[in-house]
């Protein structure tokens, strides 16, 4: 989005035309209201930007269909103008009708048609320069079709308009009925704008709607062309005579009555009255965008000595900055669009109790109700002040408009990553709880401007952008940032646009029937614009990826991605194919069961090693994870939360590796805990049939504990993605953590795969030897990688426990370990029998427990034992004692005592 | 005038040795990116890839010439149609007048606030100023006179009863001796008259008081507006005010609560599956004109307000109103059973703001053959098949049956009264029923719960935040009223109104709403319990909060 500058925010409102009673649409289902509809095709027009258009920024909806929205404002127009310079010369003319047109061309090429062209929403900015506004109304309203009021002034009305009528709405699809108004509508506008400009004032002004649509009858009917028919008219034909000829050629080509005959707008651009202005024009800039082929130099101008200067010593940086994010920071600086139009007595006035109907019958029409006048369109602007924004913003030095992002790798620990610039005197707010950090607006503005200054030097800047997520993601920028995490590269938009996402496949049935109950509550995705994305974002993911089959669940995991990128489906696209790919490796294949299974297998694994007690409960009452955690995993927890939630959720979730949404699943169970542990098999059921609220952040929190205490081969899963062939090493080795096992090279001591039968009966996950040498540090601690163990001199986090015979034990064992031999562990009654050892043991619970024996089931038992008598994070160690005959680790243990 | 158009592209692209054409129908405007469609041309015709971008500049030149072609086409002709007269100016022009008057605010005339509601205005910013306690005072003496006129109208009219019945006594004993039976069928109908003759001069005694009070109170309120917007700091009238308002001695705890005797229990839900939404639940066990009837407060000995009545005035106009769904038969009059009680409830003090319920239903009344005409309109087109197999001679026939009943009420509509004097209400939905509302086995598709859906549509349309349902669909408990009956019923209706809020909730906004299920009073506390244990079974409730010792 382009700078702010001197812009100011300008409001408007209007109501969106209301369906009458109970309708539905061709799918059976009630129809959309038409401003869920408006909310959605307004995000095109978003998108746009031009130099000589007022650039819309968002759009909001509030009760009974009032529609607000928000643009670039300025706050002179056309018609001030004319008032105060009274006429204007040829030049002046010139000059402002083909900026007008530069507008025009630019909607024309994207296929917005203006329709609504008048001196009031002609603007111009402090540096004189025209800015169209409100040339979105005709477009977002589906050509009128979703509005009450005709869009357009009387005056300014070309005449296919007038002669097609005020729009019907076809009562089956919603669509008007009339067809839509073309281009060259608006070039019959112009026309009529410039003749108000030769005669400094409006055209028949003072008249009334019925004389001035007769007016422009009168020309559609007469046989001569419109100009000479308004020349009889003595004032404007008195004027017109001291206008060149090609001002005359100009009137004549866009006042043609017949279409056909008129010029386009980019037609009119190339016409000789615009010559002198065009050679001065500048070629519009492009802007920054993260995914694209496009040279960004392309048009590219140095700015000269007198920019340059300009801009250094202006001392309102935040005109430098985005509209967007300006916009962002005012609402985040208490900024409320309610309380502005209550104020300029634009919302709502006339209290319900006197609209409401007084008879309503069975098939739900009601009768005797009051119309509120209020919903009539109102053409005024209100202005938001910049001005709180402002003084909230007073402190902030403007070094800090400008971050300096020094490479630091030259800092004396290569390892160690670069600190945040932001990092001084925010760690403190970086503490607070996220719903705090994301309203408090400084901190919200250090982060964005950072964030922006590190996207725009992606893919170069990776390791600081995923270290700054670590901190939070700004809701701002939350798109770009995802998409960097998630490692999306490269032509995203050229890949996407040659996937055929239009010829129908097999898949569409089903899709078509998933996405309207995808998270529907969400205004921008029950739009139909979102439906038509929803069903080519997936379509793509399906034929892009011919090994999978389209499961439902996959509409769940597009949503988050295409609500972030809306207008931009090749991102969007990019990102979920991403997502998919690292942490839902294989879960799409036409029979997934097996990796389901296994998945399944080691999250209950998980729940056993953090939670035996809740672990036995669920087990004692039959309520496997089968049967309420598939939904979680296959759509990473996207089905079962709302989409605010989601993004938190998932913001820690992209910087784990792929074993960290089980983690989410133990501390989703954790937060529910005490109801789970009373509950029955029934009572189970029906929780999680409708999932309770759940505190997010606390459930992020709890996970990324479960995570950290978890040794990282217990999470193995032999379906996970194997080995990436392309080389990392741009990404930093942040912590041993966030890297997959399975991207880890593979020894003798790492893990393998294991049959489920295998994995289904064993309670504990496994550790490979690779890691309890890691952790239990038994080849000394500095190699350590683990960033759970902080301080150098603290204990090894785990406890070896030898199952063994004692005579075994006695032959060598590893250092530290401590022996209870399996047979003679129990008493009859199924509790530990007391000895020395397991005194130990119950001394160090909060320790991991490695259940070492032969290579026999013992070990594997002797665990289930420990569990089901209440031990937490227990784990085995895959092929017991013998894989360590090959390292010189096994040591005579010390005497008995 | 078709909004798109089908037409051929042809490319045609040279290599060493072939000339290659291709050919596609391609639909104008084209909704996609251009791109795209090259792209598909490619991989469906494998396409070399140098002929790419010169596919891609031709297809776009083709495109937009063949849609300012259609664009053009269309403008013709509408244009032509006028200028042939093919369509009459006049009529076009009469088609846009009423598009800009009616949408546009700078062509609309600018809307005239009605005296009602100059009034609510005036009203709604006293109530929420330190005049509010003495208004509810006025109002509340108003209402006390009324009151006595009331009493002394139901003294007179007993008196009246005690009266005729003694003498008809008497005439009966002599009836054969004295009088023939024709005398005492004219006593009969002397007294008859009587009555009506006493009633009617209470009636319209009532009604002048109504009326009176009605203005007086008007007037007073414009009055002391008037009075607060002159002077700046502290207006004499607060003075005033406050005087009044320390007359009245202060409440015993022990008074307060006398009144507070209604069973009932609260729940707070969540609805949605993703998105969740808040909302309270509250079972009570009351008589329904509980909610309506203004309690005797004593305190001191002295009758005042009911705090009930102060939130009642302050949200009236505001968008959080109170609703009740009052069950009622089909005919449109206050003359029996609980629609009588209702009116005699309503007459028992002056509405200031609304007109009285007789006019209310007159009101009501104009819109019912309004109403008709779109029942007929939507039973024609639904019947449409039906009708077509169906002989001419039946369908007339059911087609003057309509015209008779064009005024009728059926099952399933509603009515709706405002109300500014109920206790806890502002708006009452009478719902039309039928009797067998009486049995077991009524579905969701019953027309009177399709009539509390349009109900709950309706508020959550009008900001009608709390809704008071009878949740077994009477008033009163009846034989028929079995255990079994009461727990399918409630649950039925639990789960119906559970879908409608749901439903409703898609779109709007996260306002939180309260439903009031009311069962009716004489229910036996056992059976209460068990309907609000069901309650947790069909609704989530929002998470408990546990309190944990450490």
């Amino acid at each position: 989005m382009p700078a702010l500058g001197s812009a100011d925010f300008g409001v408007r409102t209007f109501y969106a035309a209301s369906h009458p009673n109970d309708k539905c649409g061709p799918n059976g289902l009630p129809l959309t209201p038409n401003s869920i509809k408006i909310l959605g095709r307004f995000q095109y027009l978003s998108a746009l930007s031009h130099p000589k258009l007022c650039q819309y920024i968002d759009i909001s909806k509030t009760k009974h269909e009032c529609m607000i929205v928000i643009s670039e404002h300025h706050r002179t127009c056309l018609r001030e103008k004319i008032k105060i310079e009274n006429s204007l010369s040829e030049t002046q003319i010139a000059n402002i009708g083909f900026q007008i047109l530069d507008g025009l061309t630019y909607l024309h090429e994207k296929k917005v048609v203006h329709r609504n062209l008048s001196l009031d929403n002609i603007l111009i900015d402090k540096q004189g320069n025209i800015k169209l506004s409100e040339y979105g109304l005709y477009y977002m309203t589906d050509y009128g079709a979703d509005v009450s009021f005709p869009i357009g002034l009387p005056r300014y009305m070309p005449p296919e308009v007038l002669c097609s009528g005020p729009v019907k709405v076809d009562e089956d699809t919603g669509h008007c009925v009339q067809p839509t108004s073309g281009p060259k509508a608006d070039v019959w506008t112009f026309g009529v704008i410039l003749l108000e400009l030769i005669l400094g004032k409006e055209i028949w002004a003072g008249q009334g709607i019925e004389e001035v649509l007769m007016k422009i009858i009168e020309l559609i009917k007469s046989d001569m062309s419109a100009l000479d028919h308004l020349c009889q008219d003595p004032i404007l034909g008195e004027k017109l005579k001291g206008f060149s000829k090609e001002m005359w050629d100009v009137l004549r080509l866009c006042l043609a009555v017949s279409s056909s005959k008129r010029a386009s707008s980019a037609e009119l651009k190339q016409h000789p009255l615009f010559r002198y202005v065009r050679e001065f024009t500048v070629a519009h800039k492009k802007e920054f965008s993260m995914f694209t082929t496009e040279l960004r130099c392309a048009d590219l101008e140095l700015p000269t000595y007198e920019q340059t200067i300009a801009n250094e010593f202006s001392d309102d940086h935040l005109s430098q900055r985005s509209m967007q994010e300006v916009y962002y920071l005012w609402r985040l600086a208490g900024g409320d669009l309610d309380s502005v139009l209550k104020k300029a007595g634009m919302s709502k006035t006339r209290p319900p109790v006197h609209l409401l109907p007084c008879y309503g019958i069975l098939a739900g029409d009601v009768f005797g109700q009051d119309r509120d006048y209020a919903e009539l369109l109102n053409n005024t602007v209100i202005t938001l002040s910049q001005e709180q924004l402002r003084f909230r913003l007073r402190d902030i030095p403007s070094t800090a408009f400008y971050p300096l992002l020094e490479d630091e790798l030259k800092s004396p620990e290569p390892q160690q990553l670069p600190t945040s610039p932001s990092y001084g005197e925010m760690t403190s707010s970086a503490t607070l709880p996220l719903v705090i950090r994301e309203k408090d607006i400084e901190y919200q503005f250090h982060r964005i401007i950072l964030y922006e200054r590190l996207l725009s030097a992606y893919p170069f800047k990776r390791p600081y952008i995923w270290r700054e997520a670590r901190i939070d993601v700004p809701p701002l920028v939350r798109a770009n940032v995802w998409a960097a995490l998630l490692e999306v590269e490269g032509d995203v938009e050229g890949l996407y646009t040659s996937i055929d996402k239009e010829t129908p496949t097999a898949t569409d049935r089903q899709i078509e029937v998933d996405i309207p109950r995808c998270h529907q509550y969400h205004e921008l995705l029950s739009s139909p614009t979102a439906h038509v994305k929803f069903k080519r974002v997936l379509k793509a993911w399906v034929l892009s990826n011919p090994q999978y089959v389209y499961w439902q669940g996959l509409d769940s995991l597009c949503a988050p991605f295409l609500a972030l990128s809306f207008n931009n489906e090749a991102v969007a696209f990019a990102c979920m194919n991403a997502f998919i790919s690292k942490y839902l490796h294989k879960f799409f294949m036409r029979d997934n069961s097996a990796v389901i299974q296994e998945y399944l297998a080691v999250f209950s694994h998980l729940i056993a090693f953090h939670d035996p007690e809740l672990s036995n409960h669920l087990e004692g009452i039959g309520f496997i994870p089968d049967l309420y955690a598939i939904p979680w995993f296959l759509t990473m927890y996207a089905h079962v939360f709302p989409l605010h939630k989601i993004v938190h959720l998932w913001d820690t979730l992209l910087l784990g590796n792929s074993s960290f949404p089980l983690c989410i699943g133990v501390s989703i169970l954790q937060q529910l805990r005490d109801r789970l542990l009373s509950f029955g098999f029934n009572e189970c059921i029906l929780l999680f049939s409708d999932m309770p609220e759940i505190d997010i952040e606390r459930c992020v929190q709890d996970s990324i504990k479960f995570f950290c205490s978890t040794p990282k081969s217990a999470s193995y899963r032999q379906h996970a993605r194997p080995l990436a062939q392309k080389n990392s090493t741009e990404r930093p080795n942040i912590s041993y953590y966030s890297r997959d096992y399975h991207e880890l090279p593979q020894t003798d001591l790492s893990m393998e795969p294991m049959s489920i039968e295998e994995l289904k009966s064993e309670k504990c996950p496994r550790i490979s030897a690779e890691d309890l040498i890691e952790l239990g540090e038994l080849a000394g601690s500095a190699s350590s990688r683990s960033p759970t163990k902080k301080r150098q001199n603290s204990k090894p986090m785990i406890l070896i426990l030898d199952v063994r015979h004692h005579e075994d034990f006695k032959r060598g064992t590893l250092q530290g370990s401590i022996n209870i031999p399996f047979q003679t562990a129990f008493s009859p009654e199924g509790d530990l029998n007391p000895c020395p050892a397991v005194h130990v043991l119950n001394s160090r619970r909060n320790q991991v427990i490695v259940v070492v024996g032969n290579r026999g089931r013992n070990a594997a038992n002797f665990a289930n034992e420990l569990v089901r008598l209440g031990y937490s994070r227990v784990c085995v160690l895959h092929k017991g004692i013998d894989v360590f005959r090959t390292t010189d680790l096994i040591t005579l243990p010390p005497a008995d005592l | 005038m078709p909004h798109t158009i089908e037409k051929d592209f042809s490319y045609t692209f040279h290599t060493k040795t072939t000339n290659s054409t291709l050919n596609v129908p391609i639909t104008v405007p084209m909704h996609n990116d251009s791109k795209e469609f090259v792209a598909r041309l490619t991989q469906v015709h494998n396409l070399p890839c140098f002929v790419h971008q010169d596919l891609e500049s031709k297809l776009d030149g083709f495109v937009s010439k063949e849609t300012s072609q259609l664009y053009d086409k269309n403008a013709n002709e509408a244009v032509e149609k006028v200028r042939n007269g093919e369509i009459d100016v006049n009529d076009l022009v009469k088609q846009w007048l009423p598009a800009y008057c009616q949408e546009l605010k700078m062509y609309a005339k600018p809307h005239q606030l009605s005296n009602d509601e100059r009034f609510a205005e005036v009203y709604h910013k006293l109530i929420h100023s330190p005049a509010l306690e003495t208004l509810l005072n006025l109002e509340h003496e108003y209402s006390l006179g009324v009151e006595r006129v009331t009493k002394e109208r139901d003294r007179d009219l007993q008196h009246l009863q005690d009266k005729q019945r003694a003498d008809m006594d008497e005439a009966l004993k002599s009836v054969g001796s004295v009088y023939k039976d024709e005398d005492i069928n004219l006593l009969a109908q002397k007294q008859f008259e009587n009555t009506q003759i006493v009633e009617g001069k209470w009636t319209s005694e009532l009604r002048t008081l109504h009326e009176q009070q009605k203005v007086e109170y008007r007037e007073w309120v414009f009055q002391v507006h008037e009075d607060s917007q002159g002077k700046a700091p502290l207006p004499p009238y607060v003075q005033r005010l406050r005087s009044l308002s320390s007359v009245l001695p202060d409440a015993d705890v022990e008074e307060r609560q006398a009144h507070v005797s209604r069973l009932e229990e609260s729940f707070t839900i969540h609805l949605g599956a993703q998105m969740k939404t808040t909302h309270n639940l509250r079972l009570l066990c009351t008589d329904v004109l509980d909610l309506c009837r203004h309690k005797p407060h004593t305190i001191g000995g002295l009758v005042i307000p009911q705090p009930q009545r102060l939130q009642t005035a302050m949200s009236l106009y505001s968008n959080n109103l109170c609703g009740l769904v009052l069950l009622a038969d089909n005919r449109l009059n206050s003359y029996t059973g609980i629609k009588q009680k209702f009116a005699q409830i309503c007459d028992s003090s002056t509405d200031f703001h609304f007109p009285t319920l007789d006019h209310q239903f007159q009101v009501i009344e104009e819109q019912l053959p309004k109403a008709a005409d779109v029942k007929a309109k939507k039973k024609g087109s639904s019947d449409e098949v039906d009708q077509l197999s169906l002989h001419s001679s039946t369908s007339s026939s059911s087609d003057e049956k309509e015209k008779v009943g064009e005024k009728k009420l059926h099952s399933g509509d509603f009515y709706l009264t405002k109300h500014s004097n109920l206790s806890e209400v502002h708006v009452v939905f009478h719902v039309v029923t039928d009797d067998n509302l009486r049995t077991s086995d009524i579905t969701s598709r019953h027309p009177v719960i399709l009539s509390i859906r349009n109900i709950i549509k309706l508020c959550f349309r009008y900001d009608i935040h709390t809704l008071t349902v009878p949740l077994l669909l009477t008033h009163e408990m009846s034989e028929e009223m079995t255990i079994s009956w009461c727990m399918k019923r409630a649950e039925l209706m639990f789960k119906c109104v559970k879908g409608f809020m749901i439903e409703m909730a898609t779109y709007s906004s996260q306002e939180s709403r309260t439903i009031q299920f009311l069962v009716p009073r004489g229910l036996s506390e056992e059976l209460f319990h068990q309907i609000s244990n069901m309650i947790p079974t069909i609704f989530r409730l929002s998470n408990p909060l546990v309190v944990k010792s450490n």
